[in-house]
């Protein structure tokens, strides 16, 4: 697929989720296919037996948004899947241009408990950080079980990143976790060739 | 795409296995303040020293935090201080040190290196000054290192030198007598000596490199301990070549780490990128030990028959996934033995596992020399320079560098402990055998001629 076939295109982001069986990847990239739509980005999940895909197409020559939200609806009710579409614009992904950003890990490790999710977040939040990938799992550490979040964040250039250290750190002090926040190459650099 | 388990074992080995960085030390040049007035040759090092270092621990502190990676130790290395101060009287020396030492103080770093001479194969005036002033500098500064080369592979072993140095030993651990002979830890002499070599006591800025330079040095004896023993934790049956592979992506590792923080230093800094110094460099902290590599490599102790050996296997490995894992390699490059610095080998000497023969076989075979060793306060000048001499001659034959920092620990004998404090730990003191037995032969002095190079046996 040539970049001068898809300028110009409607962009389209369909996001589906459902109880987690084989064959729903397969059922929605049928649909996309058959109404002229090439893939551009794809991200997919399970959780706890929980399916959820995100699919960003570009509409091909021939294509319609109203023929792609009928096969995709038929689809939702013959698999019991929730599926939701929209259109995007593809010059408005980012909140930052990438070269105004630097990327960081956050890591929070401790005990569980409700409310930790909130806390790192509202401090994020409130100083315009993006969160692109966030997970928790438990994880073994050491002949133990630990509960980890990992976010990977975008800090803009112009904020200090030592800062928002500081503010992570006390804060899960004060909640009783571990916050760290590191540039993500150290990761790179220790562990990819 | 970053996986968890990348996460979280990056983490384990910052938080609980001792991964840091050991040294960044900025080479500064000082060949363009040179002077035959003591008073403009001081005034232009202290200027230059801190116009170039100035923003050096600023700069390292924010790259720590960056990456969340300690830098343990910054310090400054300089052009051999024998050839900077060539031109003055022996006690102007001393002003230079000074000099250097309230530079050091001034910009915030811990040491500063290159109160050096380079004599493997002759004296100049200026070397000889800055060996006579050795006692007096390291027992009157806090922050001075000094390192002075005696023998290469191309020169020889200069004996004159040797036998000067085994008496400036002597004389330094008398005049820092209250502190366990503590001047003497600032002091190695070398054969075959880095011009590039990041590590206190023995960095120096050589006569090849730029006008500055960010060389570093990085840890990790307890992130190799932790991998071996998580290998061996699985049960699976191991050979020394899956231990020895083990090693070698680990050091991988360890060297990546420390490019990454030594190019990031150098820009914030506006200097040239050096290299980086593959060193396993212990602490005296538990966790932190070689000794410790090798007893999981199966021996109860290190100096018990098999350590050359297994000292071999590790150096090697970390050599090849280090030079794997950076274009700039350089220093020292290898694993230290420094007794009072590592808990293990200093536990091994009171137990009676370690000697110094047992000490010297290994360097044979790794890096540094007879590093961190505290002997008796009796033991006799010569005696220590024909010490100085065995090891000189296992680095100019074997085409290595080699060292030997020795402290005879002022009124201590075998039995009794040496306390130095921080990085340069304690020691039990070794025994050395065979005292007052080579006077004769150091005595002859002149120079142990350059070994052949084919015919290698």
């Amino acid at each position: 697929m040539g970049a001068e076939e898809r300028e110009g295109n409607e962009w389209v982001s369909v996001s589906v989720v459902g109880h987690d069986r084989p064959g729903i990847v397969a059922g929605v990239s049928k649909v996309l296919f058959e109404n002229a739509c090439n893939i551009e980005a794809l991200s997919q999940t399970v959780l706890m037996g929980q399916f959820a895909m995100i699919v960003v197409v570009s509409l091909l020559k021939g294509a319609s948004i109203a023929g792609l939200k009928e096969g995709l609806e038929a689809l939702a009710r013959e698999r019991d899947l929730e599926i939701h579409i929209h259109g995007i614009d593809p010059q408005e992904q980012l909140p930052y241009p990438a070269d105004e950003t630097e990327p960081f890990v956050i890591t929070v490790r401790g005990e569980d408990r409700p409310g930790l999710v909130d806390a790192v977040t509202a401090i994020l939040a409130g100083e315009g950080i993006n969160i692109t990938r966030l997970g928790a799992e438990v994880v073994p550490v050491g002949g133990r079980q630990e509960y980890i979040q990992i976010y990977e964040v975008d800090i803009p250039n112009d904020l200090d990143f030592a800062r928002i250290q500081r503010a992570l750190s006390e804060r899960g002090a004060e909640i009783g976790v571990t916050v760290d926040m590191q540039h993500r190459d150290i990761f790179r650099a220790i562990n990819q060739i | 795409m970053l996986s968890s388990e990348e996460i979280i074992r990056t983490i384990e080995m910052l938080k609980n296995e001792n991964l840091d960085v050991r040294t960044c030390t900025l080479g500064i040049s000082l060949r363009d303040c040179v002077s035959s007035s003591a008073t403009e040759l001081c005034a232009r090092i202290r200027s230059k020293i801190k116009k170039v270092a100035g923003a050096m621990v600023p700069v390292c502190d924010r790259i720590s935090n960056k990456y969340g990676i300690p830098i343990v130790n910054k310090r400054i290395a300089v052009t051999p201080i024998a050839a900077v101060a060539e031109a003055l009287d022996k006690k102007e020396y001393v002003a230079v040190a000074g000099t250097l030492d309230q530079a050091a103080h001034e910009v915030g770093v811990d040491f500063i290196g290159g109160y050096s001479a380079l004599v493997q194969k002759g004296f100049t005036q200026g070397d000889r000054n800055l060996i006579a002033t050795l006692p007096e500098v390291l027992s009157t500064t806090d922050h001075i290192c000094a390192s002075i080369n005696v023998a290469s592979t191309r020169a020889g072993i200069n004996m004159d030198a040797v036998v000067l140095m085994g008496r400036a030993i002597k004389e330094i651990s008398l005049a820092t007598a209250d502190h366990d002979g503590f001047g003497c830890a600032k002091l190695v002499v070398f054969a075959n000596m880095p011009e590039d070599n990041p590590f206190m006591a023995g960095a120096y800025l050589g006569y090849g490199e730029p006008e500055s330079v960010i060389n570093v040095g990085v840890s990790g004896p307890g992130v190799v301990k932790k991998e071996l023993e998580r290998a061996l934790e699985a049960g699976k049956k191991l050979t020394l070549g899956d231990l020895s592979e083990i090693i070698k992506k680990t050091s991988f590792r360890v060297t990546r780490v420390g490019e990454l923080i030594a190019r990031e230093v150098a820009e914030g800094l506006g200097v040239s990128f050096g290299i980086v110094d593959l060193s396993l460099a212990p602490a005296p902290t538990v966790g932190d030990s070689v000794g410790e590599i090798l007893q999981c490599l199966g021996l109860k102790s290190v100096g018990v028959p098999g350590s050359t050996a297994a000292l071999a296997l590790l150096n090697d490995a970390v050599k090849k996934g280090g030079a794997f894992a950076s274009s700039s390699v350089g220093g020292l490059s290898g694993a230290f033995i420094p007794v009072s610095e590592d808990v293990n080998l200093s536990e091994a000497v009171a137990q009676g596992y370690l000697s110094l023969e047992k000490l010297e076989a290994m360097t044979a075979v790794c890096s540094v020399g007879l590093d961190m060793i505290a002997v008796p306060g009796k033991v006799d000048a010569d005696t220590i320079a024909a010490i100085i001499a065995d090891e000189m001659a296992i680095g100019v034959f074997n085409h290595k560098t080699t060292g030997v920092r020795l402290i005879p620990v002022p009124g201590k004998d075998v039995g009794d402990k040496a306390v130095f404090g921080g990085l340069f730990g304690e020691a039990h003191i070794v025994e050395v055998r065979n005292v007052a037995c080579s006077s004769a032969f150091t005595g002859f002095g002149g120079r142990i001629p350059a070994p052949i190079t084919s015919i290698r046996n």
